[in-house]
């Protein structure tokens, strides 16, 4: 699993956001980008995922099953190869009940076709397993009714995620919102999963000491460029990093 | 009597195309307001192939709404990934250009004159009216059992999914382009079949058949009863059309002096019932409709997990 980006910039009227001459994602189990506020790590990641269109670059994806560029393909394309991103402010389906939404996204696209309008059943056995086996695992107020506070759609966004079984999962700031117990319980499942090899973790975060407690590796990105790259005592011990970002 | 079969074989098509804007605006999002240019295009294609072409008429019907799903697949190339607005500019465009297209294309629409006649289906048998009500009412039937399975299906919640945040579904692996536009295309082709069934209906066509104002009653009757709604479209016609056209204007003692006014009177009072609607249940008379959940097996019970500490 590689996620490499090269020569990648994105700019907003002239001014350069994101200027990367070169980063891989995806080689350690899980790992973590960190940067000061402004730094282009939303970016980054919206660039990553084809939400927003790169100024110039290369972006391709390596699933073990050959490399493939990014950047001819639509959003929903590369979440069908693998890549999924967790979104750092919230969004939601308001229409949609709390098991609906992750019966949704747990669905294979191949299956919302026209044809099951006629179907008999609407969910496979296996999908309302794996649906109420996620839900039970955290506190709603109401499992079968909506999310109701943003701590609720937060999660559920995260959990939106996790149901499709991405191979390289982004998080864009899990922590913000969200408890911190509901925050431990969400990165002790993630950690689980990548250690079982289901996928990859990229997570975005100003949570340091979460970063330090979960990420086999770091990355540190300002000003739009990768400062440094290391596991995460390094990155720590580093002091570019520390004067950027830890103003020490 | 003949005219009250009449009545009540219009009112269907009104359902029916009410039900059809309630998939595509009440659950897909996309605001048509063509809806009387995909009706139409049904409505003339089958008259003109009937008529000047002299096409059989399940034929000219099949050929016709085949042009409107032609015609539906252009424009959601062109326009469905735009914004709302664009949709309803675009679609009322279309609208208005198909109704122009029949004036000026008088040598095979008959322009002005209109065109016709439509032949009447199962023409050898006596009461062949209420045959084809009773045709008309399976086929609305059939429509309204499709949609009320689409909402409770896998690609019914892909749509309510796109509706409500297109970007978070596509992000998630789904083709929100392509299920919108399967939709809209499928719905506009239903639109002109029942054009189509429409055109033995009003026997003679002529251009004011194509004015905005089947749109217009159309939309009132889906706010009315609640767009996002199943039942809701026809619910609306029954508050509308229903109301007004048949049992007001056929029933109703109206003295001779104010006969004239009734039309005017039912815009008005179309009016003033939407704003109240909008004023005071701006979901529609009924409101929204959760998705039905069919009882099911419970799940194999999963311990509750601790929430780990720390």
């Amino acid at each position: 699993m590689k996620l490499e980006a090269a020569n990648l910039t994105k700019s907003y009227h002239q001014h350069e956001v994101v200027n990367i001459e070169k980063v891989a994602f995806g080689a350690k189990g899980l790992e973590g980008l960190i940067g000061p506020n402004g730094a282009g790590k939303s970016t980054l990641m919206g660039l990553l995922t084809r939400r927003i269109a790169p100024t110039s670059g290369q972006i391709k994806l390596d699933t073990g099953q050959g490399a493939r560029s990014l950047n001819p393909l639509k959003s929903h394309e590369v979440a069908r190869i693998g890549l999924i991103k967790t979104n750092q402010r919230i969004q939601g389906f308001d229409s949609l009940t709390i098991r609906d939404s992750l019966r949704l996204a747990a669905s294979d696209p191949k299956t919302e076709g026209f044809m099951s309008i006629f179907a008999g059943e609407r969910d496979a056995e296996d999908i309302e397993e794996r649906v109420s086996r996620l839900i039970e695992a955290f506190p709603f107020t109401d499992r079968n009714g909506y999310a109701r506070s943003g701590g609720e759609k937060k999660l559920l966004d995260i959990l939106r995620c996790l149901i499709a079984e991405p191979k390289l999962l982004l998080m864009d700031e899990p922590t913000a919102g969200l408890p911190d117990d509901i925050t431990r319980t969400v990165m002790e499942m993630v950690r689980e999963k990548v250690a079982g090899g289901e996928m990859r973790v990229v997570v975005v975060e100003h949570d340091l000491p979460l970063i330090w407690e979960y990420c086999d590796y770091v990355h540190f990105l300002s000003e739009g460029s990768i400062l440094f790259e290391g596991a995460p005592e390094e990155v720590k011990a580093n002091r570019v990093v520390a004067e950027k970002y830890m103003g020490v | 009597m003949d005219y009250l079969i009449f009545s009540f074989s219009l009112m269907l098509i009104y359902i029916g195309l009410a039900q059809l804007l309630h998939i595509q605006f009440g659950l897909a999002g996309i605001p048509n307001f063509g809806v009387v240019g995909f009706w139409g295009l049904g409505l003339y294609g089958t008259g003109v192939l009937y008529v000047t072409y002299s096409f059989p008429l399940l034929a000219a019907i099949a050929a016709a709404s085949l042009i409107s799903a032609a015609v539906a697949w252009v424009l959601a190339y062109l326009v469905l990934q735009r914004s709302g607005q664009s949709i309803l500019a675009a679609t009322l465009a279309l609208a208005a250009i198909v109704a122009t297209l029949v004036v000026t294309e008088k040598d095979i629409t008959g322009g002005v004159q209109g065109i016709g006649t439509i032949g009447f289906p199962f023409s050898e048998m006596a009461n062949r009216n209420v045959i084809y009500f009773g045709f008309l009412l399976a086929v609305v039937i059939g429509l309204i059992w499709v949609s009320a399975r689409l909402r409770d299906s896998r690609l019914g919640r892909q749509l309510i999914a796109i509706r409500d945040n297109e970007e978070l579904a596509a992000s998630l692996g789904k083709d929100t382009a392509a299920a919108k536009r399967m939709t809209f295309v499928v719905t506009c082709a239903l639109m002109g079949v029942l054009g189509g069934l429409s055109a033995p209906l009003h026997q003679f066509l002529v251009p004011y058949h194509l004015a905005p104002s089947l749109t217009f009653a159309v939309w009132i009757a889906l706010v009315l009863g609640g767009k996002g709604h199943n039942l809701g479209a026809m619910i609306g016609v029954f508050a509308t059309f229903g109301l007004f056209d048949i049992l007001i204007e056929t029933y109703a003692p109206v003295p001779q002096d104010y006969a004239l006014m009734v039309p005017n009177f039912k815009l008005f009072c179309y009016g003033a019932l939407l704003v109240l609607i909008i004023m005071y249940r701006p979901t529609g008379i009924l409101g929204e409709d959760a998705p039905h959940e069919r009882p099911k097996a419970a799940p194999t019970p999963v311990p509750d997990t601790p929430v780990k500490e720390g």
